[in-house]
């Protein structure tokens, strides 16, 4: 996963950015506990959202305290550990994710790009080796995304098709760690589309670079190549999936780090989308933030 | 049973004002017109029901002096076994009660499949609104609004397709959840889209004619 789902931070309340924070240091002590030092390389906000989001719906009792950070040991922390799976889970998710995308890269990327990844995979092999016995599941999922999304580049396909596999594999993962009370459907959808939103804001985000390139780009045959005209069009693909998005959230009993997950969902989506689609390309960056979303569902 | 304040999000303290207030921002935002053709109907029903039975307790509980009568109970509008009864084939005469039985069942790749084998010159625009609905629940959103978009440009009269149409276009805006790119107020871009969709729909019906 790439980091594009984070919090508004402005509007988070200093409690429960602490507490994000705390999440992401736990997550980040729980990949060089489970997986080995190495792997916590591969720390990502999105992998975060994930282990909140299984705290949240599982009601893991969860407990914050001060630690040394594992990274750099100058530094202190406030790091959260939990009983359950959630942290190890999300870790896995991690460590696996990037060892597939270093494959990706290795096959098609640029000489020096293959040689790095090259090495990072020698470097990360035991780390992926013991969270693939932990998880053989993730690990099957994620090679049969791969795979899937291959197919869909060679053969240029649509927006929908192309932005498939990666829907298809958080939302997998989202139904394997979801408790057994919960809507498998409504856990699906949401996870579909969170992978879709940010399978799209990664197209968005990579647009120029692809059309300078001429790799493969789901949003590059719309406007020949004209980007600032593309980014609108982006901007609205990307808002009907956040909107399919909220509706399933909305219908999600969730029971920790609500307001974070609130803020991620409501503010942080659309402060990104921003950030990706439309500042990127202003030369006056506007810097405010008395900017409040328009938002006529969640008054 | 869940305790009907939790459901409400309100505490047993709240005023009767308070009360009917958090009903209906919940009822608006469980409605199904909202959740419509998304797959997650019968989620949203299910959490209405919830809803609206809380309601209803609260409301009972505290029927101590004068009886209260909740004005705006929703009832769902959305039933499918009548949609599919009162179903009659449109002018074209084609026959899709098929299609809508199989969408209700939940099994979209079957009714894809069925409506795949049409060819294409006997393609009307029921044939793209249902192809709209099945690529909508899907989460196959482009395809859904190019689908819906035609269905609306070959019939402009009919609200049902209208109805998804707008939708969708409502969605891509951003006021539902994302980023709305124009840097007016959250009235004025309600009004905006009305426009937009009205401005679109006229160009449509010129470009048919």
């Amino acid at each position: 996963m790439f980091g594009y789902l984070q919090p508004f931070r402005e509007e988070l309340k200093m409690k429960d950015y602490k507490l994000y924070k705390s999440v992401y240091c736990g997550l980040c002590r729980s990949l060089s506990k489970s997986y080995g030092l190495k792997s916590s390389l591969t720390l990502s906000y999105d992998c975060t959202v994930l282990a909140m989001l299984y705290m949240s719906l599982h009601d893991t009792p969860c407990s914050v305290k001060k630690g040394k950070c594992t990274v750099n040991p100058l530094k202190k922390c406030m790091i959260c550990t939990c009983e359950g799976d959630a942290l190890r889970f999300a870790g896995a998710v991690s460590v696996i994710m990037s060892w597939h995308k270093l494959k990706d890269t290795m096959n098609d990327g640029g000489l020096f790009k293959k040689a790095a990844a090259f090495f990072l995979r020698i470097f990360l092999r035991g780390n992926y080796k013991r969270a693939l016995r932990n998880y053989p599941l993730i690990d099957e999922y994620t090679a049969e995304m791969m795979k899937q999304q291959n197919e869909a580049e060679k053969n240029d396909v649509g927006i929908d098709r192309a932005a498939d596999p990666t829907a298809t594999l958080i939302s997998r993962l989202c139904i394997m760690f979801c408790p057994e009370k919960t809507d498998r459907k409504t856990i699906g959808v949401f996870g579909y589309h969170v992978g879709r939103w940010i399978y799209l804001m990664d197209a968005c985000d990579d647009l120029e670079k692809d059309i300078k390139k001429k790799n493969f780009n789901p949003f590059k045959k719309k406007y020949n190549g004209d980007v600032k005209a593309t980014m609108q069009y982006c901007n609205e693909v990307l808002n009907m999936t956040a909107a399919q998005l909220i509706m399933a959230y909305e219908l999600l009993d969730l029971h920790r780090y609500k307001a974070i997950l609130d803020n991620i969902i409501y503010n942080g989506i659309t402060i990104q989308q921003k950030k990706y689609t439309f500042d990127r390309y202003n030369k006056k960056k506007t810097k405010d933030i008395d900017y409040y979303p328009a938002m006529d569902v969640h008054e | 049973m869940k305790d009907p304040y939790k459901i409400l999000g309100i505490t047993p303290h709240a005023t009767d004002e308070e009360i009917k207030q958090a009903y209906r921002a919940l009822a608006k935002k469980y409605h199904p017109d909202r959740y419509g053709e998304s797959g997650l109907a019968s989620q949203a029903a299910e959490k209405m029901k919830e809803i609206n039975e809380a309601y209803d307790r609260i409301m009972k509980q505290r029927k101590e002096g004068i009886p209260y009568i909740p004005e705006d109970t929703y009832t769902c509008p959305y039933n499918n076994e009548d949609e599919y009864n009162s179903y009659q084939s449109n002018s074209t005469g084609r026959d899709y009660r098929v299609i809508y039985r199989l969408i209700n069942l939940g099994n979209l790749i079957e009714a894809e499949h069925i409506l795949n084998g049409t060819s294409p010159t006997e393609r009307d625009a029921e044939w793209y609104y249902l192809m709209g609905t099945i690529s909508y629940s899907k989460g196959w959103l482009e395809e859904a609004f190019n689908y819906a978009s035609t269905a609306c440009r070959m019939s402009p009269d009919d609200d049902k397709y209208k109805a998804l149409y707008e939708r969708i276009i409502q969605q891509r805006s951003g006021t539902q959840g994302g980023f709305v790119s124009t840097r007016s107020g959250a009235a004025d871009c309600c009004d905006c889209i009305s426009c937009l969709i009205c401005t679109d729909c006229l160009c449509n019906c010129g470009s048919c004619s």
